[in-house]
């Protein structure tokens, strides 16, 4: 058996794994991308409400009642939605290395110590979310440099994330990096699609935080919470603004790919022109229905803006998922993968997913009963 | 070899060492506090004791930060980390046994979400509702540990999977019970020392000797328990017998055996004296345990992966990537064919062809100069020496996978080999470079003196002459054995060593 099974035309990327895929790739594939659109909720949540809290506590001094309140309202749960991100990337990831670990491990290696770099930076910036939610009062003046501190450890995270997300794919630079150096010190710095699909993700995080914090204000002054109104307003603020300006960064994005997986999305694909029509027009849907609800006595309601911003980051989810698609097209062939599908596994895995999220769901809420009484 | 190598100059070994047996200490411990803390809740109900209730609610805090962040990160950090050092081992572990990873995910984020929910409840939960929460946590953090631990013991002993690579074949393999056995009473022991420490920051009364007798408790019928099983382990590993790792095959693991059962026997000991004199129990001591603990649990781990070698997954996957049914096809083709990350400068250059060689077969386990080095071995050896050895690895007894390099691999790879040898630094004949040292680096690579290959009886009755002049025709016994080729004053070394051998096996026969 030959191991390496080379071909002129990608002699470099590892062969795939001899093992059979334990389910069909398709599967496999939907898996990833619901887990991956999970996590990125969640990631925006965490990165969000830190950038918010950042912005608030700097706020804070002129005008001390709204910003603190607010501030320390989103120190108290940031460290469970770095426990929601964590669990929830670690789905995808697996996935992820299911299907296209040939791609993933080698990006990974190429940036070995930035890679392994997350863990330990993952690990402070957990803590340091503690910090602000344990000690918060006790840091006095370190606690606003701290909160920052946090924060970009772990906009780190996220960048050696979207460095070996796009690395992976970018199959034709990776001898030259490797053979001119094999210590793991590479990033995927030179890749033109780097900036603006890492700067898109993170300013959409502050603008879906945005929204959630508009449900919470929402749901405050229902409770008849004074509080609510002005956490709706922030909240719908940062959704409104920031939504609008990340328009700039999807196109320069969109403008980065290369010229062959743009024009699929131009027309050459009639599926991934859709999907980038409505990607695009919902984005547009979100900015204008943020605006309506920010008008001074709006009583609109957020369901629509909610269902909206979910459509379209599934599109965006899909979208990212045709892109490296078509990026890989010559090298990554899921069709030709060997299959042995465990069915029984399957179906234990799904059992246990319902009930564990049953049992989730009883011990979230027997505790917010306790908590409200 | 289908991936690059990640060129680590402490070597991948150290890096992946360090993370994971913090993690296993952490994680174990994730297990057993889980347990120690809704059983000892329950007692301080039962007894209303408000002063141990209080103990339990600040140890919570504690367990959750310590399990939740550096527990959980660090978990999802080896991961991380054997992607980088080992991408053939750990893409053929998530493609045997993806949905146990899935399924064990979900006993993750249940176990994250009721570790908060039983912090962050105490005093707001009724205590029903507390303590259900407490055994969630904990039945989740076991059945954790319960999948996790059939993946990892697939790895060396998977048993039946090599013909069907079937599942739960794999799964339950013929090390399961006993390591899960270990794992459990290990995660108890782990709990017992670490509240016997956290119990040290309270005042010196009754209450404190009370409760360090609970846990000196945990911890002695614990360790008691570790080393029940980790006896019934060792005979079901099954295959330390056939390849005679535990008698030298393997060169580490006598000592790391060794390791572990000192380690075992004092730390079990201490917790004896601890259990029935809890006042001894001052941060000094309590610290000691737990770093004797993370010590013998270290040497557990090393002995299991060490264990393993020439394997990743044993007689499926060479630590090296190769597959065990590839292996054939080296054996026709050589090696550089079967090699996927041969730079394009090597088509003309044959140190950099051994170079590529070197990094894609030699140093998934091998550094230069640092962990597993081999300048300490090359500084002694000549061209000659190097060119025997290279296409006779996998005979010597550190158990190395197969290298089937052909005749011009085999010389790309001595010369680049050769570019790594250090200025001559030792003297022979001076401290530290005597005989012992000239039989370590030459017949001690494939024998020991009594136990793998013994070679004491072999010379029994030799005199120097007659040892010296075998040492001219060594290499034409059998093809696996390499010529000698040392230099006279470290061969005049190599004789008196071996004329003691022979004389010490006519002492004990006399």
């Amino acid at each position: 058996m030959n191991p390496c099974l080379l071909t002129a035309a990608a002699a470099i990327v590892p062969a795939a794994d001899a093992l059979p895929l334990p389910a069909p790739a398709v599967v496999l594939d939907i898996l990833l991308q619901l887990t991956f659109l999970l996590h990125l909720l969640a990631m925006n949540a965490l990165v969000g409400s830190l950038m918010i809290t950042l912005y608030a506590r700097l706020r804070g001094p002129a005008d001390a009642g709204r910003w603190t309140d607010l501030a320390d309202t989103l120190a108290r749960v940031t460290p469970m939605l770095v426990a929601a991100t964590v669990t929830l990337g670690v789905a995808p990831l697996l996935f992820l290395q299911t299907l296209m670990g040939q791609f993933f491990f080698t990006s990974s290696i190429l940036m070995g110590w930035g890679w392994f770099s997350i863990v330990v930076v993952l690990i402070f910036a957990y803590y340091g979310t503690y910090l602000q939610s344990f000690r918060g009062p006790d840091l006095g003046r370190a606690r606003t440099p701290l909160l920052a501190v946090t924060l970009l450890l772990f906009l780190w995270v996220g960048f050696m994330f979207a460095n070996n997300t796009s690395l992976m794919a970018a199959v034709g630079s990776w001898a030259g990096k490797y053979f001119t150096d094999p210590r793991g010190l590479h990033l995927n710095l030179g890749d033109p699609t780097l900036a603006p699909r890492y700067l898109h993700a993170m300013i959409g995080a502050p603008a879906v935080a945005g929204l959630m914090l508009a449900l919470w204000g929402t749901a405050r002054s229902e409770r008849g919470d004074a509080s609510g109104a002005a956490m709706r307003q922030t909240g719908l603020g940062a959704f409104t603004f920031l939504t609008a300006v990340n328009f700039g960064f999807g196109l320069w994005y969109l403008l980065a790919l290369p010229r062959p997986v743009l024009r699929t999305f131009m027309g050459n694909d009639v599926a991934a022109t859709v999907l980038l029509t409505v990607g695009v027009a919902g984005a547009v849907a979100m900015v204008v229905l943020g605006a309506l609800s920010l008008r001074p006595g709006s009583r609109l309601r957020l369901g629509t803006p909610v269902v909206v911003t979910l459509a379209v980051m599934a599109a965006m989810v899909a979208i990212r998922h045709l892109v490296r698609r078509a990026v890989l097209a010559e090298s990554y062939r899921p069709d030709t993968f060997a299959v042995q599908p465990q069915n029984l596994n399957m179906m234990i895995f799904a059992v246990l997913l319902v009930a564990g999220l049953g049992v989730l769901v009883w011990m979230v809420r027997s505790l917010q009963k306790a908590w409200s009484a | 070899m289908n991936y690059p190598v990640w060129e680590l100059a402490m070597g991948s070994g150290m890096l992946i060492a360090v993370v994971s047996v913090l993690h296993v200490f952490v994680s174990h411990f994730a297990v057993g506090g889980g347990l120690w803390l809704v059983v000892t809740e329950i007692k301080a109900r039962r007894s209303g004791d408000t002063k141990l209730r209080q103990f339990v609610k600040d140890h919570s805090r504690f367990f959750m930060l310590l399990t939740l962040v550096f527990g959980a990160i660090s978990g999802v950090g080896i991961w991380a980390t054997i992607g980088l050092i080992s991408p053939h081992g750990t893409s053929a572990l998530i493609h045997a046994y993806l949905w146990g990873w899935a399924i064990e995910w979900v006993f993750f984020f249940v176990e994250i979400g009721a570790a908060m929910v039983y912090y962050y409840g105490w005093d707001r939960l009724d205590d029903r509702t507390h303590e259900t929460v407490g055994w969630i946590y904990f039945i989740a953090a076991y059945m954790s540990l319960v999948v996790i631990n059939g993946i990892i013991t697939f790895m060396l002993t998977p048993g039946g999977w090599l013909e069907n690579q079937d599942f739960w074949t794999g799964f339950f393999n013929p090390t399961y019970w006993p390591s899960l056995a270990i794992r459990t009473f290990a995660g108890l022991a782990i709990a017992g020392l670490m509240t016997l420490f956290f119990a040290t920051r309270l005042p010196q009364d009754t209450f404190r000797r009370r409760l360090q007798r609970w846990n000196g408790g945990w911890a002695v019928v614990a360790l008691i328990g570790v080393a029940a099983s980790a006896l019934w382990y060792g005979r079901s590993v099954g295959v330390w017998e056939q390849n005679e790792a535990l008698s030298g095959a393997i060169t580490v693991l006598p000592t790391v055996a060794a390791l572990f059962k000192g380690g075992l026997i004092v730390l079990t000991i201490l917790a004896v004296l601890v259990w029935l004199w809890p006042a001894l129990t001052r941060r000094a001591p309590a610290v000691l345990l737990l770093v004797l603990a993370l010590g013998t649990m270290g040497a557990g781990e090393w002995m299991r992966e060490a264990g393993r070698k020439p394997y990743t997954i044993h007689g499926y996957l060479y630590s090296t990537g190769m597959l065990v049914e590839q292996e054939e096809w080296f054996a026709d083709n050589g090696m550089a064919a079967g090699t996927r990350w041969l730079s394009p400068a090597g088509a003309t250059d044959e140190v950099r062809r051994g170079r590529d060689l070197y990094v894609a077969w030699c140093q998934p386990c091998h550094t230069q100069g640092g962990y597993n080095g081999l300048q300490p071995y090359l500084a002694h050896w000549n061209r000659e020496t190097v060119a025997s050895l290279v296409p006779r690895l996998a005979s010597m007894r550190a158990l190395m996978p197969p290298w089937h390099g052909n005749a011009a691999e085999n010389d790309a790879l001595v010369t680049y080999l050769m570019t790594l040898k250090p200025e001559a630094t030792a003297v022979w004949g001076t401290d530290g470079y005597g005989p012992a040292q000239a039989f370590a680096i030459s017949c001690g690579l494939c024998h020991t003196p009594d136990g793998f290959r013994e070679l004491t009886s072999s010379f029994a009755g030799m005199d120097p002459a007659e040892i010296d002049e075998f040492l001219d025709e060594a290499g034409d016994l059998v093809d696996e054995m390499p010529g000698y080729f040392g230099p006279p004053e470290q061969r005049a070394l190599l004789v008196e060593y071996l004329a003691g051998l022979g004389a010490s096996a006519e002492g004990s026969g006399s």
